[in-house]
């Protein structure tokens, strides 16, 4: 029999927004705006190093100022921070098995810290200029990789203290560093006079580098990618990614930041099961403030983020679980991804089984009526495919200002919709109230601190051209009935000086806008003629 | 030809005695209307004027449930007595006078309350047509009415200003009418004669009544004004009506010298009330008005329970022997049956909405109806609802909800549907939505498409385009035949054409990116666009550009020709058929209607006319024009025009002479379209057909379906009920839904069927003989060789049949 009818209630809606084609995320950037951004504000200074450690659970350490600070990832929260600096931390890096941190100053000391303890171990005195990086080489405990403004690439023993090679190749600044993956020997640095170089410790001229390579910019930061057979360098607006087993070619300059890229890391792809899956990315940050994700193999950007400020660095956990971005201004945007537990532990459970040894399934026990879940039950079974489904009407959910105008009460409609933050309903509430021929009546009846709270929308979003043609309205509106209001509170003047400037600011833009279509309809108008 | 669109609403329904039944009174019939499935199931033809009440004779004892007689009384002046199970006229009484109300208390009164009279008295309001000298004529009379001996009692009981409707007492003790604020109340005599003198009292008020009530068993009654206050009134009419039982001088509440015990007060209502009536049981009171909301007051302790947002005015409140069940009465042609216990909206039967009465600011851009070729209309209607209805099945298909807003049905109008349009196959609709500014702040235009799902005209939602002439009004849309192309023009002087960039089914992506968007922009020499269409094959699209047509190509957006003057701006545009001539209708004081010649670009002929809609017919090169006839015309009451305010005229497009002619009423605001007929086969002679029917509705939404080339006239009487093809269901509660009816027990036939269970000679023995449960079933032996024999001789027959 037909379902009977039943008189229904609409509550309010906000117009609807376009909805470009193209925006519909791909599941890459679907990952990578998967981390929620936590942020760590009011360092003193700009933030040029983060790096993580190697080991479980991949504590971060972030330089700043004179300080070095070590992060849990975890909560993104600062667990510890040493001090014991006289001048700004330029670089830090932990060793491979995460119990040492070298850290380096623009005193142009180099000191050796137990994570644990946090106390100096060894200092390492040779550099004459300020240090710009520092790097253990990977899977060595013993050496140390420095450079600085001096020009010259040291290569230390950490437990004497002593240098073993001074590499003299770079004609200015070193800036970056990065030891190779896959040898203990081999590094690569990158220095103002925009070379990168290549060096092997077992090669004995000290001066003369392995290989040279031109980016053409001077180079802020390089990386050896995980292949080791490949490296990426920054400098400039470009980042550049180099064959060294092909001889050093040029593969491909990815050129989309407007401003220096300052530095770049391995970013991966991580879902726990699938092979196409475990994919690495550059992740790239600029003073542009943006983030870039850089797709290597198939040399294309896969997504990008804007920050509110210029960055200066970034670092990606090895467990891709946290993604930290510290900027020139002072704040770490720390970026965590949810992973879920079922994942986690059906992964687990398979390599359990994986062994071999049968193990005995959980018995889920039989609910009794006795169970509190008993009365929970069946509530999340999925309908399998021939089922017939006995639908429930959905209820109307109602919003507050939605209750008041059912109530007729439209002046606390308004105000309850003030007092929520979403422009569009409030937007949607005054055209309600349009339609109910109530706007006016409803100006003339807020009191003063719910008109301030109306100026205050207004100067907000007066000037937002979706709602502007009725926002603009509603300003003359509400400026021409409560005149008498705003002339005798102090308060309400100020807030009314603030929708002036707004409206100024609008009115400037417009004028730049309308010379712009000057110049260019001349133009339009030639090629349609074409 | 098929008539329909009638209102439901005129008066109120009336229940069948068991609930099963709702008599609906529609137009000049009566329509009966199954309560379980909201489809007509018969109707009764035979008033020739609008039927004004409907009374249907109660039962006396359950046993007389089935009983199915009526009586009905019709402007026409005749009062008729019905079998609606058949449905037959048994009886027709004619009165002479235009009756607008009638009563039959008797009826009502239990057989113990007196024994029955011989006669059957009515009471009846009705219109004096004979007298007028006076300068307030009193043109309304009460009456009493002999239906037995079927005159016109002795006694005129009032006479009004206007005829009143007449409330009769459940109980058929009295009845009363209302009079501007006064309410005046007559006690049915015991003994009913012609000459029996009434007792009547006047009840004073100082609003103007709008209804009243009278409480199933005790003295009580209620009355609504039209400020929304009631009114109850207990023991009225004790002085005069006897039962002087106490004499206390204190009588709350009542206005002077009133014959009653007390009055009290209820005011809930924000606007008039239309509806008051007490339950069954008298312990409820059921009241509603214009703000669409009915309250269920607890009679004696005065507490609400509502039923809101019933979405338009209620006019009545019917309650059915069914103590479940309830109808209710919308003002927008909708009739709810109702759950009754606790208000649940169980079925509604709505017909065509009527058409609503827009604020000034809109008259100028609502354009009337929308008909695609299989014949169905969209109309618009008050709360935003767009209904599809079907000509042809006089029945609504479906609705659909445009602007997602609550209605408030007394408010004032300020949102509005101004323009509906379908596609040719009536697979896409499009609405233009207009809300009106407060104060020149929020006005909004919003142009919107739907897309029809399947054959069920379910419309949803495609594309919402805010503003798409910016801030003025779109003037007209149009669909392009054969491709999914719109145009919309503007007072703004621009025009755009939409395409829908369907079927472009990306890969990877589950649902298809459909949706309509801009596709050119044209504009001709600044001047208001008005109207605009497309030829019959979509190569042309023709835009009136003020007193201008002008053609275009509406592939590359290219101006073809311009078409010379007309006298006024144009209103309409329509390309005739499949010839080379374009039609236009002008509007302005100098209206004008004509016919355009696109190959020589001249004008073919024209007339001074004032049009209200033009239709032209796909396959031929006819067009169909409905025109108002002029001022000087109707005030000449010319005997063909009497009564009449417009005219179809029938043209052919190589001559000016019309090929036909038909004048209608109500033209204004009306509506034409040729529709294809091919639904109706069945009951059309199998001649070949050309053209297709021409529908016309007129300006309270009545409309009707002729041929125009076979009916030369349009005959008034003849009317077509169409059969639903859903037959009544009967739908058991209780006991019989899990049991089945009982059958019904009878000692003695049971004692005497069992005997007689023998071998029965029929048609087909083959079928019955085993029937019949088994302990009354003869020995096997005997019925075994019953059965053979029985298959023996029929067979043949039954070969030689086949």
């Amino acid at each position: 029999m037909e379902e009977t009818f039943v008189s229904k209630t609409f509550p309010l809606k906000p117009k609807l927004k376009p909805t470009s084609k193209t925006s519909s995320k791909t599941p890459e950037s679907r990952y990578w705006s998967s981390f929620k951004t936590h942020e760590t504000p009011n360092l003193i200074s700009s933030v040029p190093s983060i790096t993580f450690s190697g080991v479980a659970p991949h504590p971060f350490a972030a330089a700043y100022s004179a300080s070095l600070s070590l992060f849990s990832p975890q909560t993104l929260e600062r667990t510890h921070t040493i001090n014991s600096f006289r001048d700004v931390v330029s670089s830090a890096s932990f060793r491979c098995d995460g119990s040492l941190i070298a850290a380096s100053d623009l005193s142009g000391l180099i000191q050796v810290f137990d994570v644990k303890t946090r106390t100096p171990l060894r200092k390492l005195r040779s550099h004459t200029r300020p240090v710009r990086f520092v790097k253990y080489p990977f899977l060595d405990k013993l050496h140390l990789l420095s450079g600085g403004d001096d020009g010259i690439v040291k290569y230390w023993d950490v437990a004497g203290e002593n240098v073993i090679l001074d590499l003299k190749g770079h004609k200015d600044y070193v800036r970056c560093g990065d030891c190779s993956p896959v040898s203990s020997d081999s590094f690569v640095t990158g220095s103002y006079d925009h070379a990168v170089k290549l060096w092997d410790v077992r090669v004995g001229d000290g001066n003369r580098a392995v290989m040279e390579l031109n980016h053409g910019n001077p180079i802020e930061d390089v990386l050896f990618l995980p292949s080791g057979g490949l490296v990426a360098s920054a400098g400039g607006n470009s980042v550049k990614v180099w064959d060294l087993i092909g001889g050093g070619k040029l593969l491909y300059s990815m050129e989309s930041h407007n401003k220096t890229v300052t530095s770049i890391c391995i970013g991966r792809i991580g879902k726990e099961i699938g092979d196409e899956w475990m994919q690495y990315r550059i992740l790239s940050v600029g003073l542009d403030g943006y983030m870039k994700v850089f797709d290597y193999a198939n040399l294309k950007v896969t997504h990008s983020m804007r920050y509110p400020a210029p960055l200066l660095s970034v670092a990606f956990s090895p467990d891709s679980k946290v993604r930290v971005i510290g900027t020139s201004n002072g704040i770490i945007y720390a970026g965590k991804r949810k992973v879920k537990e079922g994942a986690e532990e059906s992964s687990a459970v398979g390599g359990f089984l994986g062994l071999g040894s049968f193990s005995e399934q959980p018995k889920s026990r039989a609910l009794r009526p006795s169970f509190y879940r008993y009365f929970h039950r069946g509530q999340s079974v999925k309908p399998s495919k021939g089922d017939f489904l006995v639908m429930q009407a959905k209820k109307v959910k109602l919003a507050e200002h939605d209750k008041f105008l059912k109530k007729f009460r439209h002046r606390e409609a308004l105000v309850s919709a003030l007092g929520k933050n979403n422009p569009e309903n409030v937007v949607a509430v005054v055209e309600e109230l349009v339609a109910r021929r109530k706007l006016l009546k409803c100006i003339s009846n807020l009191d003063l601190e719910e008109l301030g709270q109306l100026l205050m929308f207004l100067h907000k979003y007066c000037t937002v051209p979706r709602h502007s043609a009725l926002l603009m309205g509603l300003v003359k509106k509400v400026i021409d009935m409560r005149a008498e209001d705003i002339r005798n509170s102090d308060k309400l003047k100020g807030l009314i000086r603030n929708v002036k400037s707004t409206v100024q600011e609008e009115i400037l833009i417009q004028q730049g806008l309308q010379e712009i279509q000057g110049i260019i309809s001349p133009l339009l108008k030639m090629a349609g003629r074409r | 030809m098929i008539r329909g669109g009638r209102s439901y609403v005129s008066t109120s329904p009336a229940f069948s005695n068991d609930a099963k039944r709702l008599l609906v009174c529609t137009g000049s019939t009566v329509s009966i209307f199954s309560t379980l499935t909201g489809l007509q199931v018969a109707s009764l033809d035979g008033h020739t004027a609008l039927v004004t009440s409907v009374i249907v004779v109660p039962a006396s004892s359950p046993g007389s449930r089935i009983l199915c007689y009526c009586w009905t009384s019709s402007l026409d002046g005749t009062i008729c007595y019905w079998d609606f199970s058949v449905p037959e006229m048994i009886k027709k009484i004619d009165v002479h006078l235009p009756i607008f109300s009638m009563v039959i208390p008797t009826l009502l009164k239990t057989p113990a309350d007196s024994e029955r009279s011989s006669d059957l008295y009515a009471y009846i309001s009705a219109q004096n047509i004979n007298k007028s000298e006076r300068p307030k004529p009193l043109i309304g009379q009460l009456r009493k009415f002999n239906l037995t001996k079927s005159f016109i009692g002795g006694i005129t009981l009032k006479e009004t200003q206007r005829p009143e409707i007449i409330t009769v007492c459940p109980s058929g003790r009295f009845f009363g009418i209302l009079s501007k604020n006064k309410l005046i109340i007559w006690k049915v005599p015991d003994k009913e004669s012609d000459q029996a003198i009434l007792k009547k009292i006047v009840l004073h008020h100082t609003k103007k009544f709008s209804v009243l009530a009278f409480h199933p068993s005790q003295r009580l009654v209620a009355a609504g004004d039209v400020t929304g206050r009631i009114l109850i009134w207990r023991g009225f009419g004790n002085k005069t009506f006897g039962k002087p039982m106490k004499y206390d001088e204190d009588n709350p509440g009542v206005r002077g010298d009133d014959d009653a015990e007390s009055c009290s007060t209820w005011h809930w209502h924000p606007t008039d009330i239309n509806v008051i009536s007490f339950s069954s049981d008298g312990a409820y009171l059921y009241s509603g008005g214009t703000e669409g909301v009915l309250v269920v007051w607890q009679l004696d302790t005065g507490k609400k329970k509502f039923l809101p947002r019933i979405g338009s005015p209620l006019l009545y409140f019917v309650d059915s022997p069914d103590p479940t069940l309830a109808s209710i009465s919308c003002a927008d042609n909708q009739i709810l049956l109702l759950k009754m216990p606790y208000l649940g909206i169980m079925k509604s039967i709505s017909g065509i909405k009527l058409p609503f009465y827009a604020p000034e600011a809109f008259k100028v851009m609502c354009a009337g109806y929308a008909f695609d070729r299989a014949g169905v209309v969209a109309l618009r209607t008050e709360d935003f609802h767009i209904q599809i209805y079907s000509l042809l099945n006089d029945r609504e298909i479906s609705e659909v909800v445009v602007c997602e807003r609550n209605h408030q049905p007394a408010d004032e109008i300020t949102v509005v549907v101004t323009l509906v349009t379908l596609s040719q196959d009536g697979s896409v609709m499009s609405t233009v939505e207009v809300r009106l500014p407060e104060e020149d702040i929020g006005g909004l235009t919003c142009l919107k498409f739907w897309t029809s799902t399947s054959q069920n005209n379910q419309f949803e939602l495609s594309t919402v385009i805010y503003e798409p002439h910016r801030d003025s009004h779109v003037s007209s849309v149009a669909f392009r035949p054969n491709r999914p192309m719109a145009v919309t023009t503007s007072e703004s002087c621009d025009f755009k054409l939409w395409v829908c960039n369907d079927g472009t089914h990306r890969k990877n992506e589950l649902k298809p990116s459909s949706g309509w968007v801009c596709y050119a922009v044209g504009s001709y020499k600044r001047r208001p666009l008005t109207a605009a269409a497309f030829s019959g094959d979509g190569s042309v699209l023709a835009v009136a550009a003020d007193t201008a047509i002008t053609l275009w190509d509406p592939d590359r957006n290219e101006l073809v020709g311009v078409l010379g003057n007309t006298l006024g701006p144009i209103k309409a545009l329509s390309f005739i058929g499949q010839s080379e001539y374009i039609v236009a209708a002008s509007g302005g004081p100098k209206s004008q209607l004509s016919v355009w010649n696109m190959s020589q670009f001249t004008i073919s002929w024209s007339y001074m006319l004032q049009v209200e809609a033009v239709a032209s017919d796909q396959n031929s090169s006819t067009f169909a024009v409905l025109a108002l006839l002029p001022k000087s015309v109707i005030q000449s009451k010319e005997t063909t025009f009497v009564g009449r305010d417009g005219i179809i005229l029938l043209f052919d497009v190589k001559q000016p002479q019309p090929v036909a002619s038909w004048s209608v009423t109500k033209a204004e605001g009306g509506g034409l379209a040729f529709v294809e007929a091919n639904q109706l086969e069945d009951d059309i002679s199998p001649g070949t057909r050309k053209h297709g029917l021409l529908a016309f509705i007129n300006g309270q939404h009545e409309y009707v379906l002729f041929d125009p080339f076979n009916d030369q006239e349009l005959v008034e009487h003849s009317v077509l009920v169409r059969k639903s093809p859903a037959a009544e269901e009967t739908v058991y509660a209780g006991y019989a839904s899990l049991y089945g009816e009982l059958p019904e027990f009878d000692w003695k036939k049971n004692q005497k069927a069992a005997s007689e269970v023998v071998i029965m000679p029929s048609e087909r023995p083959w079928e019955t003989i085993f029937s019949g449960s088994s302990h009354t079933l003869p020995p096997l032996t005997k019925l075994c060789g019953a059965f053979l024999e029985a298959l023996l001789q029929k067979r043949p027959a039954a070969v030689e049949k086949s």
